[in-house]
């Protein structure tokens, strides 16, 4: 049941230690929210475990088989997808195009090897994936950079969503939303993670994890401090959790 | 391809397309009534020689009743002359006076004009074929360097070592400068012939030359520069050597560079030539052309050697270049 | 099925007007605007001299003055949309023809086995300057600005180096004859036409192909096209690489059109290569950009400087007015994307005529 899992993980910077063996793991069809105080390494571990870096010590296993996250394309080929917070898309290109970007529809035959794509292919494709998740980007031909803010991270978690076979990891996907647009993502994120698929977002919103986690793990100081159910658990002693209210380490069950 | 991308490639298509129909008799020449519509195409814009060259035109044009526009590159550059060319050609003038930068290049193009009914006169610079103007007009360059070669004589009579710095083998003007210096020399048995060095329009280069053949020489009595960047290098090499004033320095063309030259003492003779001169001659035969008159298919004009003694003279005055008209 | 949320922000208008995204519609509609610029000034001149302006003969040569600048066009319009500049595209015509020359001279021949050995030397010249500019930007991570002042005065000072700074003047009769003064049927010039297939060519990889797409999406945002997987390096390298070869290209057209390296002639042309694309819709900032646009740019000054002589206008005034021209085409430009960033109406209501924006659905 475990998707991805990782222990022990390190990652020094210079004079900083940003993760003090840290561990994670995350299930099929769960939604884990991720939350910590500034520093606690919640970006960093999302970074390992997305192959942006690589940590100086840990284990990663991903459905119990050692991988090494070397790159970002290594991880999207083992079928992690990642949304960190500058939404990575090109403003200038439309939805579609930025879909798939990296992973164009070429046509068939000599006029693919030189480099003509399937658009109609592309845009069904985009449509279908947009309409599945009940993403409202707005027109496929507009350009991403004159959408709203909620349409763009529309648009950044579709893509991610799409492509996405085994887990996928949100960094503040709410931060800059407004209460529609919200609501919007994180029924966007319960549709994908029924779908089987492993979410984990890093949150410092309190309701909105309450809202939409199925489990909750608490970093601080560069190691996991604890993991709750979010039904057994409360604001309070999260935000004590997160805070170093617990000296003991407690063990996810 | 989208509609618009479509458009734009219909109009661009169609206007190569008119650049092919229309009919290629040329327009018969210029109007019937009214004045001579002269044009002139310097070298270069700018340049105190071709602006010189220009008042001459305009003077002869308005004492025989005809219109002149002046036009010109950039740089001298055939790829910068040849658009200016084209549109000259089409505004129709009657006749065109024209500085060929390039004998090749501007061939063709100037061709072109000739089958369009206009009347060409090469000024100054000529063409590989220049029959097909109807006169070429130029500075005498090897009666030039004659003339540059009488002017040391003057300032060093008493003979002794001469060197010659040229730009670059292979321009036509400063080659025959060279020569007709050169041959004056051998002429001479009180003078000896130290060849000639190639500043390659490099003041700097120029001024090692100088600096280097003294080294050789001790007993250079005159240098000929057969061009303004050569001798202002071979002034510098001189200072440099501390010879300025005692090796005699002769060299070609009166702009204002050079006049402030002279006033300077940093050379002590330019060898000017007339390019007003060359105007008017332009005009009166591309006039007696137009009229069917019988015209000279080939004129060379002469020079006038400014000392700091003449360059207030009147006649010191009129050789020098006009920066405006 | 969808939550169609009906706020000004996520309005729920799917509708599919074609691939073009938005902002490319834009950079459509700016190449169209400035057709109708360039018409507006042909106008203005037919109805002054209508006797010589438009005559076959002159539209004839504005168009063959324009040929080389056009297939420069090309390389430079991929350059500057991927944010990036290219100011050695002069001195590597120059070289280029310098090369060919020296080569075709040394092989001896008029014919067409030597034009084609000439050709392909061209070529090999401008690609190798163009990947030595890649290589410096992507790899070194030099800014482009500094690596093509670099090498413009490199190539420049090789090619005055290598000739004494004499023109050459080698080229088989074949390549004269034709690039230089044949026509193809009638009067229509051979080396229009063949800057007319270049810049088709352009426009098909720019607009049609995922080279294309890579390179606005390099333009709009390299970091995210790292991301996703994009080799960013390597596709800067090819864009510089092509607009290298490209002008290797010209090199030789230019070659057997003056029969002439024309070494002096060519350092304004980067100058006026890049105005010519920017007038024609292209973003400095990268992201944007057409290539029928860039053709139409640069006819714009060619058309003013034949119009003014033709005019009898002092030949300064050409300069002033055509950057006149530059600075107000990009202000405009600038102004409009800047409203359709920020989704905003645009600033010529009237314009949106010629397809814009999508209709939207009632709030």
């Amino acid at each position: 049941m475990t998707l991805l899992r990782a222990t022990g993980l390190v990652k020094q910077y210079g004079h900083v230690r940003a993760l003090n063996g840290a561990d994670f793991d995350v299930a099929a069809g769960e939604v884990v929210a991720l939350i910590g105080d500034n520093g606690a390494g919640k970006s960093t571990l999302v970074r390992m475990l997305s192959g942006s870096e690589v940590p100086d010590s840990g284990e990663i296993l991903l459905d119990d088989q050692r991988v090494r996250l070397d790159t970002p394309s290594v991880a999207r080929s083992l079928g992690i997808e990642t949304v960190f917070q500058d939404l990575a898309l090109a403003p200038h290109l439309d939805p579609v195009q930025n879909m798939y970007l990296g992973r164009e529809i070429m046509r068939p035959g000599l006029m693919g090897r030189l480099g003509f794509m399937d658009t109609k292919a592309m845009r069904v494709g985009s449509r279908s994936a947009f309409d599945k998740l009940g993403a409202t980007v707005g027109n496929l031909s507009g350009a991403v950079g004159s959408m709203s803010g909620g349409q763009k991270q529309g648009v950044a978690v579709a893509r991610a969503a799409a492509w996405v076979s085994k887990v996928i990891f949100l960094d503040e996907p709410t931060a800059a939303l407004g209460v529609r647009q919200t609501r919007n993502v994180l029924d966007l994120i319960r549709r994908v993670a029924d779908d089987g698929i492993g979410v984990v977002f890093i949150s410092h919103s309190m309701p909105h994890v309450m809202e939409v986690a199925d489990r909750i793990q608490v970093m601080r100081q560069g190691r996991r401090v604890t993991t709750y159910a979010a039904k057994e658990t409360n604001m309070e002693q999260l935000v004590a959790a997160m805070t170093g209210a617990f000296t003991d380490e407690e063990v996810a069950k | 391809m989208n509609r618009n991308g479509a458009i734009i490639a219909g109009l661009l298509t169609l206007a190569l397309a008119a650049t092919g129909c229309g009919s290629s008799n040329p327009p018969s020449s210029g109007p019937s009534s009214g004045p001579l519509k002269l044009a002139f195409v310097q070298g270069v814009i700018g340049d105190a020689f071709y602006v010189t060259m220009q008042c001459g035109i305009e003077e002869e044009a308005a004492k025989l009743g005809a219109t002149v526009s002046t036009n010109g590159p950039q740089k001298f550059d055939p790829s910068l002359q040849t658009p200016v060319l084209q549109s000259v050609i089409a505004s129709q003038p009657n006749a065109i006076l024209i500085a060929p930068t390039d004998v090749s290049a501007m061939q063709q193009p100037i061709q072109q004009a000739v089958q369009q009914n206009i009347k060409v006169v090469l000024v100054d610079t000529t063409l590989k074929d220049p029959s097909v103007a109807a006169s070429a007009i130029a500075s005498d360059n090897l009666g030039g360097g004659k003339a540059a070669f009488d002017a040391i004589q003057q300032l060093a009579p008493n003979g002794g070592k001469v060197l010659v710095v040229s730009v670059q083998p292979g321009i036509s003007t400063t080659d025959d400068r060279a020569k007709g210096f050169q041959d004056a020399v051998k002429a001479n048995p009180a003078y000896q012939d130290l060849g000639v060095q190639y500043s390659n329009n490099d003041p700097q280069k120029a001024a090692q030359i100088v600096s280097a053949a003294l080294q050789a020489n001790p007993d250079i009595v005159g240098i000929f520069a057969t061009n303004l960047f050569s001798a202002e290098g071979s002034a510098t090499g001189l200072r440099q050597s501390g010879r300025q004033g005692v090796v005699k320095i002769v060299g070609f063309d009166a702009g204002p560079d050079q006049v402030k030259a002279l006033q300077d003492g940093t050379v002590q003779a330019l060898v000017a030539q007339q390019p007003a001169l060359i105007g008017r001659d332009g005009v009166t035969q591309a006039v007696a052309a137009l009229k069917g008159q019988p015209v000279t298919k080939s004129i060379g004009t002469g020079f006038t050697v400014l000392t700091q003694a003449n360059l207030n003279t009147p006649e010191g005055q009129a050789a020098v270049y006009k920066t405006a008209c | 099925m969808t939550s169609l949320a009906s706020t000004r922000d996520d309005t729920a208008f799917l509708d599919d007007e074609g691939p073009r995204s938005r902002l490319a519609r834009l950079a459509q509609l700016q190449a169209l605007q400035i057709l109708l610029v360039l018409a507006l000034i042909v106008l203005i001149f037919a109805v002054l001299r209508p006797d010589t302006f438009l005559t076959p003969f002159n539209i004839r040569g504005t168009v063959v003055n324009t040929s080389i600048l056009a297939v420069l066009g090309v390389g430079m319009t991929f350059v500057i949309i991927t944010g990036g500049i290219d100011l050695s595209v002069g001195s590597v015509l120059v070289f280029s023809g310098v090369i060919a020359s020296k080569v075709m001279g040394a092989m001896g021949g008029d014919g067409w086995g030597t034009a084609i050995v000439g050709i392909l030397v061209a070529c090999l010249c401008g690609l190798g300057w163009g990947l030595i500019n890649g290589l410096l930007i992507a790899k070194a991570r030099v800014p482009p600005l500094i690596v093509t002042l670099g090498t413009l005065g490199m190539a420049l000072g090789f090619s005055q180096i290598i000739t004494g700074g004499i023109d050459l003047r080698e080229a088989p009769d074949v390549l004269v004859n034709t690039v230089g003064f044949g026509n193809i049927v009638g009067q229509i010039p051979v080396l229009s036409t063949i800057a007319l297939v270049v810049v088709v060519l352009g426009a098909i990889v720019l607009h049609r192909t995922k080279f294309g797409l890579y390179t606005f999406a390099v333009g709009s945002n390299a970091e995210a096209g790292r991301r996703v997987g994009v080799r960013v390096d390597l596709h800067l390298i090819k864009v510089y690489a092509l607009a290298g070869l490209v002008a290797g290209f010209a090199g030789i057209l230019n070659l057997s059109f003056f029969q002439s390296t024309t070494i002096s002639g060519q350092s304004n042309t980067n100058l006026n290569v890049i105005a010519g694309v920017v007038i024609g819709g292209t973003s400095l900032f990268g992201g944007v950009g057409t290539i029928f646009g860039t053709v139409v740019g640069l006819f714009i000054p060619s058309v003013l400087q034949n119009g003014f002589v033709i005019l009898g206008v002092q030949s300064f005034w050409q300069q002033v007015v055509v950057g006149a021209v530059l600075i107000a085409a990009v202000y405009v430009d600038q102004a409009r994307r800047a409203a359709a960033l920020r989704g905003s109406s645009l600033q010529f209501p009237f314009l949106s005529r010629f397809g814009s924006g999508p209709r939207k659905v009632n709030r």
